[in-house]
């Protein structure tokens, strides 16, 4: 194996397209440890095929590999360009699999690759659990066996080790199961017979279950010279049998004691050092409250949500860290950018705040999905709340998860009693909704912690929140009651809710007794060094460490937590946007409460505020900052109706996707037109593919450029797509629709409508011709883009080249059927270029049904 | 709850809540940067005398539980934090944080920006007195300024009687000058026979017992207020028995061996810092907490030998002694609260033990 100083180029193992598991964090990620690993003088490849990739934006064309995320292509890419190193980490699980696959298959060795942050060995065990719970017991840290049985006489003979409840799995199941939890016997029969009917081998596995325990993660870095810090610990408020992406999460740990958090500590160092990590390790702990034994449920050795989370919450810049610390650095050794103080990279971070993330489902747009939480996550993005208090902090990231666009919570108090009791047992998507409501039916905390497993302090925190409530009640335009409130995490649409006036009466209330929140800095050592890093958070106490930053600022607003439809894509233009103002010599300062956001990393603005994106708390922003310009998101239209009521230099961007306009029904070529002045920039032709039978514009999920046309045709329709945005009053990125004429032959294609382009379009559109739209766009609407310029620009629509992007849907898990998906329940997306038709197909993931379609349509 | 308030020396004052004793109290105010462990922070008799702010703002989470005491009769003057849940998790779920505070006499104070606090006292180039009060008048301040701190601490804390702890392994005197019980713990998990002697106790009680190796403990205040009789002893001692030093008796180890020590302008409570193993050259982390730190150019290096240093402040964290099995640190090797991965130290402590029998 080669020293790592002979490392100078290194292949990044991408993420894919965003999905239910991971979201944008990978790509965040990726970007931070590029900027190391440049720091550091080595060149980075990467391989993906997400085409909101802001990684891909970062490199140049000839290291970048616009492929799927296969080992086939990893191989290729060995072979052709020859890296130093693979770096698996950041790909997620399927980076691991890949690099053992290559490792398994020679691959490694005959090119003489290093496998960046871990031993092959340890890659095996990664993906072997059987391998991994043996080292694991070789090191006594406690693991949940599996025993299997073939007979229920066996499974009798284990009941008494294992001990209930206890869970029953079949063995390579024939069809997609479940486990089945047992509290007896009876239970253990019913669930064997079925779990033999089901196994390929007629078998099932039986373990201990550790359902109800409280579920603790702990994340942690380590270099070569086996130095550990652990970043933080991630508390689930929802015991193990809800997947931790569905439970709400709070950090630091607050009802764990001293003994229980280090022991956790302990166990992850040991692992960490038994399985030779360097870089991040992320572990899952089942912790059993009554008596403080725990096991190992999980260990990823990879970049993953909980790992953003962390960064986020503490301050800590992990993937700045790791990514020196994969090069072969050590922690006390690694330089930070100038901001943190010297040495912060190897002290174990301390906060003096809370952290809360709350998920976000899909089941508003995908409604036939079982709502249940349970052990197969469903969320598709969250919100974090930041605060000095658990009450703020929870009740933050609650108002950011997007219930409402005025900052109220929805009200579940038309539950029938019934109801209510089996949401508390089978929790749906409004878990924190229900709690809510059952404690203020009077139902004691003790009883509900009882009932649900959540720790009793959790209750007892939301039944504050509701004295303070009904204190707001009880004393309506009460100055020191909306100062305790606001204090508590209340917000302004809230307070306004309950006195029954506006968010305006509340301002003018808090303006006039002087009340102003302090905003505190997000840095990792609680206060001890006078850090200057660059997030900030709110609270109402006594000192306040934001000051404006002072001329030409340009204040951002975030889109949230991520959702189904284009918001990868929304997160690659905020990113690209805020790039571009800063070139333009703006202060750039981003509001934000995705923790797993690309463009929240400090490294692409000057400033970060994590608050919720609510009217209040945007207006206190503006009041400390006074920026030139706000941009606010386009799907926020009351947050953007209220901005433009006040002397605010506004924009609207990402643009907004619905339109007055009524949209075509159907459209089958799209233009894109960039539209400045008296420009009108042909940009694409591409065709618009609707896997679905009854084909909508809404269907229109696959894309191809160019389209399928001679060029004549082509030339002919960017000349009808010229014609009609000149007959409107239209600006920007603007895609026109055509449509085969009804009743004449098909190949008459005429205009069905004009629309500004849609992001994920946008993002195709950049990726294809190499010109970045967002930045374009951004340009335009601060006044720095010259037409000459514009003029410049050469753009071939009719690129030999064929690009394809088809978007990626969570039908599969979120267990309904698979079937055509609209725009709005898109999850991410694939892209792939190649020289014919057939070539392209080849690179895209998920080929088998857009081959179909393509055949379908030509 | 009541309207209270702290004052500091410096005038200020900020309003709060007060939890636990209604009482007025003075004391050097100091800031814990620990992340967890509030109670045993506060019976940590380290804090005699002292006004602790933490730096976690969501204290009393998990009440008060039967094994996180550092002493029983904890005797911090005051606690000041962000916010505080009245919770019990023990079995009879009968005592809280509050109800704890207010058996013991100790006032808290809660709504505080301690943030704001703690970014003040690390500024601070000496120590600063404070009250928790029910009237910030110019009466409170007269009372505040007025206040003379005792620096007889180890006498208010240390056990005056000799008591055993009895086990059947090693025989280990532990000199008590404000022991925390974790390091009990450590000894009784090695199956220690301990004795635990007061402070004043001279060679001669010690060496009438036989050890097969003697301790140090813990305690608060300043190691220069404790006179040359102890210093006497731990000379006569580490000639004839292995001995192992944490804290404030790592302090007197290094005194008693020729080394000078300096006040820390400011004390540093914490577990973040990253300290050098030097002999293995790894980097662990543990529970610090000090006002006073050995002067490295001070070392007599015939005599001693530096083992651990703090690689953000320079501090010296551990001594040995180039002629006897003498060893001191001055973290805390126990970790409670905080991390372990000192704990091996009790090990090493009875690996010098065995060695003198063979």
């Amino acid at each position: 194996m080669p020293s790592l100083n002979d490392i100078q180029k290194v292949l990044i193992i991408g993420g894919g397209p965003t999905e239910i598991g991971h979201e944008t964090e990978l790509d965040s990620a990726t970007v931070q440890i590029m900027t190391e690993f440049k720091k550091h003088g080595v060149r980075t490849l990467v391989i993906d095929n997400n085409p909101f990739s802001v990684a891909l934006e970062e490199i140049q064309p000839t290291n970048m590999y616009v492929q799927a995320v296969t080992t086939e292509n990893v191989r290729h890419i060995i072979e052709k360009d020859q890296p130093d190193a693979i770096l698996p980490s950041l790909g997620g699980l399927l980076g691991i699999q890949i690099a053992q696959e290559l490792i398994e298959d020679g691959d490694i060795g005959r090119f003489g690759v290093t496998v960046l942050g871990m031993a092959p060995a340890t890659l095996r065990q990664i993906n072997n659990p059987a391998a991994l719970n043996a080292t694991l017991k070789e090191i006594q840290e406690p693991i949940i066996e599996a025993q299997v049985v073939s007979t229920t006489d066996e499974a009798m003979g284990m009941v008494e080790a294992i001990g209930f409840p206890l869970i029953v799995k079949p063995v390579s199941p024939r069809v997609d199961t479940n486990r089945t939890i047992c509290e007896n016997v009876d239970d253990m029969l019913t669930a064997l017979n079925q779990g033999f009917q089901q196994s390929r081998f007629d078998q099932c596995s039986l373990e201990r279950s550790v359902v109800g325990y409280k579920e603790v993660e702990m994340v942690a870095v380590r270099d070569v010279a086996d130095t550990k810090i652990l970043i933080c610990g991630l508390e689930n408020i929802d015991p193990i049998g809800i997947h931790s992406g569905d439970s709400i999460v709070v950090t630091p740990p607050q009802t764990l004691n001293d003994r229980e958090y280090q022991d956790l500590r302990d166990a992850t160092f040991r692992i960490a050092t038994e399985l030779g990590i360097v870089g991040v390790l992320h572990l899952h702990f089942a912790l059993n409250p009554a008596n403080q034994h725990f096991y190992v449920t999980k260990i990823a050795p990879y970049f993953t949500r909980g790992v953003a989370l962390a960064a986020r919450t503490t301050g800590y810049p992990i993937a700045l860290v790791v990514g020196a610390l994969l090069l072969g650095q050590r922690l006390v050794d690694v330089k930070l950018p100038s901001g943190y103080v010297k040495q912060t990279a190897i002290m174990e971070p301390m906060v003096d705040h809370v952290g809360v993330r709350i998920p976000l489902w899909p089941f508003q747009e995908v409604p036939d999905a079982d709502q249940h939480l349970d052990t197969v996550m469903k969320a598709v993005g969250s919100t974090i709340g930041l605060g000095r208090l658990v009450e703020e902090a929870l009740l933050k990231s609650v108002r950011s998860s997007q219930f409402s666009p005025r900052d109220v919570l929805p009200s579940v108090s038309n539950l029938t009693d019934g109801e209510m009791i089996r949401q508390l047992i089978h929790p749906l998507a409004n878990r924190i909704l229900v709690l809510i409501e059952a404690l203020r039916r009077g139902y004691s905390p003790a009883e509900l912690s009882e009932l649900t497993k959540i720790d009793n302090f959790y209750f007892v925190k939301l039944q504050h929140l509701l004295l303070i409530e009904q204190a707001i009640k009880d004393h309506p335009l009460d100055v020191d009651v909306l100062l305790r409130a606001r204090y508590f995490g209340f917000g302004d649409g809230m307070i306004a809710r309950i006195w029954q006036t506006d968010t305006a009466k509340i301002r003018q209330l808090l303006a006039d007794a002087r009340i102003a929140p302090t905003y505190k800095m997000i840095e990792p050592t609680a206060g001890e060094f006078p850090e200057k890093t660059s997030g900030f958070y709110s609270t109402f106490e006594y000192e306040n460490e934001s000051q404006s930053l002072g001329e030409r600022t340009a204040l951002v607003l975030g889109r949230g937590g991520n959702q189904l439809g284009p918001n990868s894509a929304a997160e690659y233009f905020t990113t690209e946007m805020l790039k571009q103002l800063k070139r333009a010599g703006y202060h750039t300062i981003l509001m934000n409460t995705n923790p797993n956001a690309v463009a929240i990393a400090p490294e692409f603005s000057d400033k970060q505020y994590v608050d919720p994106i609510q009217l209040g708390d945007v207006l206190n922003v503006i009041h400390v900052e006074h920026p030139d310009i706000v941009i606010v998101p386009g799907n926020r239209h009351y947050l953007t109706r209220e901005l433009s009521k006040l002397d605010i230099n506004l924009h609207v961007l990402p643009p907004d996707q619905e339109t007055d306009q009524p949209a075509p029904e159907m459209a089958t070529i799209g233009v894109s037109l960039f539209v400045h002045n008296q420009h009108k920039l042909a940009v694409g032709v591409m065709d618009m593919i609707a896997p679905g039978m009854n084909k909508s514009l809404s269907q229109v999920t696959a894309f191809r450029m160019p389209a399928e046309l001679p060029r004549s045709r082509r030339t002919n329709l960017v000349e009808q797509a010229k014609q009609a945005v000149s007959e409107r009053q239209v600006t920007g990125m603007i895609q026109v629709l055509f449509a085969p004429k009804p009743d004449s032959d098909s190949h008459q294609l005429t205009v069905v409508g004009v629309r500004p382009s849609r992001l994920t379009e946008m993002a195709f559109l950049s990726k294809v011709t190499g010109v970045n739209w967002v930045r374009m766009l951004t340009r335009q609407h601060i006044g720095t883009l010259d037409d000459a310029e514009l003029s410049a620009i050469k753009v071939d629509i009719h690129s030999n080249r064929v690009a394809l992007m088809n978007a990626a849907f969570p039908f599969r898990q979120l267990h309904v059927l698979n079937r055509p998906g609209t725009t709005d329940q898109e999850v991410g997306a694939t892209i792939a270029f190649g020289s014919s038709e057939a070539l392209t197909l080849t690179n895209l993931s998920d080929t088998d049904e857009l081959d179909r379609i393509i055949n379908r349509t030509i | 709850m009541a309207k209270r308030y702290l004052i500091l020396e410096d005038g200020s004052a900020y309003a709060g809540e007060g939890f636990g004793a209604g009482a007025t109290t003075s004391g050097e105010v100091i800031s814990n940067l620990n992340l967890l462990g509030y109670q045993e922070t506060i019976t940590d008799q380290i804090y005699h005398n002292q006004i602790i702010v933490f730096a976690q703002p969501a204290i009393g989470n998990v009440g008060i539980n039967h094994d996180s005491y550092e002493s029983i009769l904890p005797t911090a003057k005051g606690m000041v934090v962000r916010d505080v849940t009245n919770i019990s998790t023990n079995r009879l779920s009968r005592l809280s944080l509050d109800e704890f505070l207010q058996q013991h006499n100790i006032p808290g104070i809660s709504g505080i920006d301690t943030r704001h606090l703690i970014r003040k006292l690390r500024q601070l180039d000496g120590p600063m007195k404070g009250s928790i009060v029910d009237v910030a008048d110019a009466h409170a301040f007269d009372q505040l300024n007025a206040t003379v701190l005792t620096n007889r601490q180890v006498d208010q804390v240390a056990t005056p009687k000799p008591y055993p702890n009895p086990d059947t392994g090693k025989n280990v005197v532990v000199i008590d000058f404000g022991l925390k019980h974790g390091i009990l713990r450590q000894l009784s998990e090695r199956r220690c026979n301990v004795t635990v002697l007061p402070w004043t106790a001279s060679a001669q009680d010690v060496l009438n017992l036989d050890p097969d190796g003697v301790l140090l403990s813990t305690g608060p205040g300043s190691p220069l207020d404790l006179g040359d009789a102890v210093l006497e002893m731990i000379r006569t001692v580490q000639a004839e028995i292995p001995l192992f030093a944490i804290g404030l008796g790592h302090e007197l180890f290094a005194l008693a061996n020729g080394a000078e020590l300096k006040m820390l302008p400011v004390e540093y409570h914490g577990s973040g810092h990253p300290i050098r193993r030097i002999v293995t050259n790894d980097i662990i982390y543990a529970t610090q907490g000090q006002g006073y730190a050995v002067v490295a150019k001070s070392i007599d290096r015939d005599r001693l030998i530096t083992t651990y240093v703090d690689l953000i402040n320079g501090t010296v964290q551990g001594l040995r002694h180039r002629d006897f099995p003498a060893f001191s640190v001055q973290f805390f090797a126990d970790g409670a609260p905080g991390p372990h991965e000192s704990r091996d130290l009790f090990d090493e402590f009875m690996e010098a033990m065995t060695a003198r029998e063979g």
